[in-house]
């Protein structure tokens, strides 16, 4: 089962790598790309624990946690160097047009990531605790339609800050992760042919 | 060639008149009063499944909540979705109850008059009037910001609005969220869900020259989205090809994380972010049930 399963991990990172190569990028731009295969793998491996799918392995989370370190920050922010601006790639313009925005979510990406390292020992929610409602309509007082703390009604909360990351389930933390992803994308990065 | 002409005025009056009779033609049906007292707090829940927040909020531009949307490029003419704050003379702070539900119900302004397609009015259909009530207690809670959105621009001939009339009798379908019998109660909320509120079928599936939805490509996706985006298929078949199963599916609905490890981007990493990431477990696994038509009691 074990081979199996390192057979099959095997396979996949060499056909991501033969997708890489297959793509023709090369400089910096394959660097970018490697970066972001290593992180999409470590999402892999640590998604069936997050889904309580899988035993639970704080090892296993703390790993991905530092891959995703490793990559993020200024890591991340100095594979987009100015000058490569014109090169064909998902990049947007939009990295160059709104270079504080990505800044900050690398920087954010650094921060939970190191968040996700020391909530590995915390485990999973032992429910899904919904979130928080004030937050639904974006709101200030009643949270619900637009202010600070309530999210729900478009209210932007403000961030967790890396102490109370620490004190987090770690699926939480790694849910804050893959939204970060998923923003900087939605900005970012240009859609698939 | 006298009777040519003749014919050609006859034509051109009764062109005239048929115009005459679209615009005078009135399209908004009687509203029952919204009694009922509503949750604010529902009303946020299905503001966010809705993506009313999403949509109506430019996040990017660092609006307020609800204070006007992002521009939506489109073929037609680029919309700007309006601002739904509590404002009374920009947003919506003098409107009834009743006429938010013609609103969502019905697409149709406290003027009577037609809204755009842009606006998904049609899969807002359904909604009970205790959600309409949840929804408007909901944004009653919505801080007032006083500047209105951009009208839209909108070319000739789609900026006569009474075309939308006709846009209405020929593309305006009923959504399908009532339960069907003999499917589980999961099913059956992912098809209230995706069918209704969520609108999944906005993006997902093709439309016409005129904007209207191709009911027989249903779900296989669209290359033509506001600002040149595409969708992927959804269909069952094309959801398994792509490897993903239900679990996958409610995850990703949560986090935007795909079954290779992958996140989205695109306009779906917004769905995620602003709307489906704020629903619960049990609604995105009935949703991924649906999308799946995968029925455990079948």
């Amino acid at each position: 089962m074990k081979l199996k399963t390192i057979l099959a991990a095997a396979a996949a990172s060499s056909i991501a790598m033969g997708a890489l190569a297959h793509s023709g990028a090369t400089g910096i731009v394959l660097e970018r790309m490697q970066a972001m295969s290593a992180m999409s793998e470590a999402v892999k491996k640590v998604t069936p624990i997050m889904r309580g799918e899988a035993d639970y392995d704080a090892d296993t989370v703390r790993a991905a946690a530092q891959t995703f370190e490793e990559h993020s920050g200024t890591a991340m922010t100095e594979l987009f160097p100015r000058d490569n601006a014109n090169e064909k790639s998902y990049a947007k313009p939009a990295i160059w047009e709104d270079w504080e925005e990505f800044e900050r979510l690398a920087v954010r990406l650094e921060t939970l990531s190191q968040g996700l390292a020391q909530a590995a020992d915390n485990g999973l929610s032992a429910d899904e605790a919904q979130a928080d409602t004030g937050a639904m309509m974006g709101g200030d007082a009643s949270a619900m339609m637009g202010g600070d703390t309530s999210a729900m009604m478009g209210g932007t909360s403000s961030e967790v800050s890396m102490e109370e990351l620490a004190q987090m389930p770690a699926d939480d933390v790694f849910a804050e992760i893959s939204q970060s992803c998923s923003s900087c994308h939605t900005r970012f990065r240009a859609e698939r042919d | 060639m006298r009777k040519l002409i003749l014919s050609a005025v006859a034509l051109a009056a009764a062109g005239i008149a048929g115009v005459g009779v679209v615009v005078a033609w009135p399209i908004k049906n009687p509203v029952d009063a919204i009694e009922m007292t509503g949750d604010a707090q529902r009303g946020a829940y299905l503001a966010r499944a809705g993506r009313c927040i999403a949509c109506h909020t430019n996040w990017d531009g660092g609006g307020k909540p609800l204070a006007g949307g992002a521009p939506l490029v489109t073929a037609f003419g680029t919309f700007y979705p309006p601002n739904m704050t509590t404002s009374k003379g920009a947003g919506i702070g003098n409107w009834t109850a009743e006429q938010f539900a013609a609103a969502l119900r019905q697409g149709v302004s406290p003027e009577g008059n037609p809204y755009y397609p842009a606006f998904p009015y049609p899969f807002y259909a359904n909604l009970s009037d205790q959600d309409i009530a949840d929804l408007w207690a909901a944004f009653q809670t919505v801080p007032a910001v006083d500047e209105p959105a951009p009208a839209n621009d909108v070319s000739f001939p789609y900026d006569q609005r009474w075309g939308l009339k006709l846009w209405r009798a020929a593309y305006m379908f009923p959504p399908s969220t009532r339960p069907v019998e003999g499917k589980s109660d999961e099913w059956n909320r992912g098809r209230q869900l995706v069918e209704g509120v969520t609108h999944c079928a906005a993006c997902h599936t093709g439309r016409n020259f005129a904007g209207g939805r191709k009911l027989e490509e249903k779900f296989r996706g669209f290359d033509g989205l506001p600002g040149g985006g595409r969708s992927p298929a959804i269909t069952p078949e094309a959801l398994r090809e792509g490897g993903w199963s239900v679990s996958d599916l409610a995850y990703a609905l949560k986090t935007g994380i795909m079954p290779d490890g992958d996140a989205f981007g695109g306009s779906m990493g917004e769905v995620v972010t602003y709307g489906t990431s704020f629903m619960s477990d049990a609604d995105r696994e009935a949703m991924a049930i649906y999308l799946l038509n995968e029925d455990e009691t079948q």
